[in-house]
């Protein structure tokens, strides 16, 4: 009973969503409300106009041509800002966490598998996405879980849309390498290499190794084949000669070598100081591109941190502090890190509760964070960490129009967020949750 | 003897000597004042003053007439609370929460467990928790006994435990009993046979009850022949259960096992004090209701298992409006040190009042515990277990200024270090 009823309103919102597409030939006009521009301030009393997927206008109400043709809905009273992006999760790899048939967040048979890619496994339909969605998250980083060293490759999704391929807008944006410590087989009984952070760091020395070894006999090969190309075929002394033979591809090799050339970012993971350290000397020895992730236990190595000016995925902030350590040093660790000058955005690291971003981000304001940066930490910031930032991130003309109409602060717990458009969509406001309440409201 | 009894009472001495020691200096009179008071019992007190003797709260209001003695803190207008309870935790208790080597332990004390040192208290504190109460898990039907404790971090085991708490017992229910005996092949590995079992247990102290009282009733008129039945801890706690002795704290998930244990409580004759976790609550809230059987949930928490895949942020406001006493509780070191925040969603989720929604974590959360006469709101003759916050205490930007418990502050964030008045590292 419940899969026909799952399966009929699926139905429903695809109707809805393609009639959707046909009506959004005409402008639609978001008017009266408070844009959080991110990029260029605050406008009371805006006007945001939507067409084909785009944000075409922003600005003041007075300042706006509004075509004849538009749908202008009012927004007094509202708040209008960007969707919001969260810098890594799991959105589409679990359903039910305890139910091992409903996920897909790690192949976990070995641990240098830069070749799983999320794309392969993200569930268009889990029932999570339209959860999350409600709360004016329309974007994600979804990575594999994090319990080995090298579990796969992330993908950038947007969290609506008819397949996963539509939904998938970046596939291998970034790889995740982690070194938090929790990726070692350290079970006395059930040990196997790697059991210590030098069985991790000599395992991924060797990956990349092999990975470079890889690129230089196919650089060989290339060569030869080129050489071979150039010479005249009509020399009897080659005549015995076979053409150069490629290398045997290999996946998990081939899936590293962008990162060896530096073409994409490793996210880099580390909570303690001492790991982060060993962490980043590896990235360095191979000239990886990188940005920093967690470190919620690296209070005392932060100066170091700021010297590498590189982004940092932070937190989350309600991570444990050290036994020793007062009960805010991970709550006030944005906050520290952005007076040294760092980049930060911040990412759920969870999918049932991925909703939850804006409020970790809020939390970081009462222990000194500004509130625009922390506004900032998980739109535009997010969006130009993730190469994205000419498409995401704030409300200017020209970027995809993710935006959300909220009652109120979108980083307050007690605000409620009315609408939601991705690529100038209205999203249903519905989900499993409110269905459930529905059906059991005024019983 | 009498070399033993002295020695006892020297031990005595010298333990209330130590405790004295690392008590603070209590500051017998207090007066908190120009805070907005929100009481929870009968609203907001504007500009007012709350005016702290022995401990107690003695005085409430605009102006309180207090002795010129009385220390004063000036809350600076800040918003003034009753300390966060915690209905449902498993802090302090290291890695001892589950005796999980038989489904029924109701002779498991958790106050054998219970490490009085861990950080997890302070950090609770720190968000304002003054009271928890610390309960066996939920991979036995039947489990322990809890202990309730105040968070005066630093002090020495016995000065944190809650001075005349009542006793409750953790029963739990559904998936995790069935996982952690059906993994072993034992039973219960079914719902079928998690009932059974705590029905058969049930069975065993019903005989044990009447064996002892038989053998009161014969001592009453005086048989000096009668011979006492052989004493058993796990019997003689469940035929506390059946005296109505113990607060029954059930952990359960799903609307049918719900009812199902509402059910068998009536066929024994007990009371459910709460429901804890009771995620599809929701869907039979007016059964609870009508039996008076309070829930501690979470806010929106969910689909980490298949009995929490109907989970909706609507729970706590769907069942109070159907007369269900509602508590937001933690079951997590890290909720613990945000309770406010995890009951302010219940504003957004089904538009929960503001003092609705602080009752959740405050009075409600005491009356599960079984300590709402001494805890849970701002009123005259309650413990001065107090929080003055920086920023609304019901909203993503609250935060714990100063924390009392009994009249003394036991966390002051604009401390340096731990913030704490009374403790240093390696005291």
């Amino acid at each position: 009973m419940k899969s026909v009823v799952g399966r009929w309103s699926l139905v429903v919102g695809l109707i809805f969503s393609s009639v959707l597409v046909f009506a959004q030939q005409k402008p639609i006009v978001l008017k009266g409300g408070k844009l959080l521009t991110i990029s260029h301030g605050t406008i009371e009393n805006g006007v945001l106009v939507m067409q084909n997927g785009k944000i075409t206008a922003v600005g003041a109400a007075n300042s706006i041509k509004i075509a004849k043709d538009a749908r202008v809905i009012d927004a007094t009273g509202m708040t209008i800002y960007p969707g919001l992006i969260d810098s890594e999760d799991n959105l589409g790899l679990t359903e039910i966490s305890a139910e091992q048939s409903t996920n897909d967040l790690i192949e976990s048979s070995d641990e240098i598998m830069p070749h799983m890619h999320v794309y392969d496994a993200f569930h268009a339909e889990s029932e999570l996405i339209p959860v999350t969605r409600l709360n004016g998250v329309t974007n994600a980083v979804i990575a594999p879980d994090s319990k080995d060293t090298l579990p796969g490759q992330d993908s950038f999704v947007q969290l609506a849309g008819k397949s996963s391929e539509e939904m998938v807008l970046i596939r291998d944006i970034a790889m995740p390498l982690n070194f938090t410590g929790e990726q070692r087989h350290n079970d006395w009984e059930k040990r196997k290499f790697p059991q210590t952070r030098m069985g991790m760091a000599a395992q991924l020395r060797q990956a990349f190794l092999d990975a470079q070894d890889y690129a230089q006999h196919w650089a060989e090969y290339e060569k030869k084949k080129s050489e071979a190309a150039q010479k005249p075929a009509d020399k009897s002394d080659d005549k015995d000669k076979k053409p150069p033979t490629p290398p045997k591809r290999d996946l998990k090799l081939e899936a590293l070598l962008p990162y060896l050339e530096g073409k994409k970012p490793i996210v880099l993971a580390a909570e303690e100081a001492n790991d982060l350290q060993t962490a980043v000397s590896l990235a360095h020895e191979f000239n990886l591109k990188f940005v920093l992730n967690h470190i919620s236990q690296s209070q005392s190595a932060l100066d170091y941190v700021a010297g590498l000016k590189v982004p940092v995925i932070v937190g989350p902030i309600y991570e444990d502090p050290k036994p020793y350590e007062r009960y805010d040093a991970v709550y006030s660790l944005p906050a520290q890190l952005y007076k040294r000058g760092v980049k930060i955005v911040f990412a759920s690291y969870d999918a049932h509760n991925v909703r939850n971003l804006p409020y970790q981000a809020g939390y970081a304001t009462a222990f000194g964070l500004p509130y625009d940066e922390a506004l900032k930490a998980i739109t535009l910031n997010a969006a130009e960490t993730w190469g994205v930032a000419d498409q995401l991130g704030s409300l200017d003309p020209g970027k995809t129009a993710n935006v959300v109409v909220a009652n109120g602060d979108p980083l307050e717990l007690r605000t409620d967020v009315k609408q939601v458009f991705i690529a100038g969509q209205e999203v249903p406001m519905t989900s499993r949750q409110t269905r459930l309440r529905d059906q059991f409201s005024g019983q | 003897m009498n070399r033993i009894a002295i020695r006892v009472v020297f031990l005595l001495l010298a333990f209330s000597a130590f405790t004295q020691a690392q008590q603070p200096v209590a500051h017998n009179e207090v007066v908190i004042k120009n805070a907005v008071v929100m009481t929870v019992t009968h609203g907001i007190v504007q500009n007012g003053s709350v005016y702290v003797k022995d401990g107690k709260i003695a005085a409430i209001g605009k102006d309180v007439s207090a002795p010129s003695s009385a220390k004063v803190i000036d809350a600076g207008g800040k918003y003034l609370t009753p300390g966060i309870v915690d209905s449902h935790s498993h802090i302090a208790l290291d890695d001892d929460v589950n005796e999980a080597t038989s489904p029924v332990t109701p002779q498991m004390m958790m106050i054998d467990a219970f490490d009085y040192q861990d950080k997890a208290i302070y950090r609770g504190l720190a968000g304002g928790v003054t009271t928890s109460l610390l309960l066996h898990g939920s991979a036995n039907m039947i489990g322990g006994q809890a202990v309730v404790i105040k968070h005066k971090y630093g002090l020495n085991r016995d000065a944190l435990l809650f001075p005349g708490a009542p006793r409750s017992i953790k029963f739990a229910s559904g998936e995790n009993p069935k996982r952690v005996y059906g993994g072993k092949d034992q039973l219960p590995s079914t719902r079928m046979g998690n009932f059974e079992v705590q029905r058969e247990a049930l069975v065993q102290a019903q005989d044990y009850m009447r064996e002892w009282d038989d053998y009161n009733a014969k001592v009453k008129k005086g048989d000096k022949d009668a011979s006492p039945p052989k004493r058993d801890l796990k019997l003689e706690a469940l035929a506390d259960v059946l005296r109505g002795n113990l607060l029954v704290q059930i952990h359960c998930y799903r609307a049918d096992e719900l009812l199902t244990e509402m059910s068998i409580a009536k066929e024994f004759g007990y009371k459910v004090r709460a429901f804890h976790h009771a995620l599809e609550a929701y869907k039979v809230a007016d059964k609870l209701a009508a039996n008076n059987v309070a829930i501690a949930t979470f806010s929106d928490w969910w689909g980490y298992k298949q009995e929490a895949w109907d989970a909706i942020p609507w729970n706590a406001v769907m069942c109070m409006r159907k007369g269900v006493r509602v508590a937001i509780k933690s079951d997590s070191e890290d909720f613990a040190r945000r309770l406010n925040q995890e009951a302010a969603k219940t504003i957004r989720y089904g538009g929960a009042t503001d003092e609705e929604a602080l009752r959740m974590v405050t009075l409600n959360a005491a009356w599960i515990i079984g300590v709402d006469d001494k805890v849970g709101s701002i009123d005259v003759g309650k413990d001065a277990d107090l929080v003055i916050w920086d920023g609304y205490p019901l909203s993503s930007y609250g935060v714990p200024s100063k924390v009392f418990i009994d009249g003394d502050v036991y966390f002051d964030r604009s401390l340096p270090g731990f913030g704490m008045p009374h403790y240093t590292e390696g005291q």
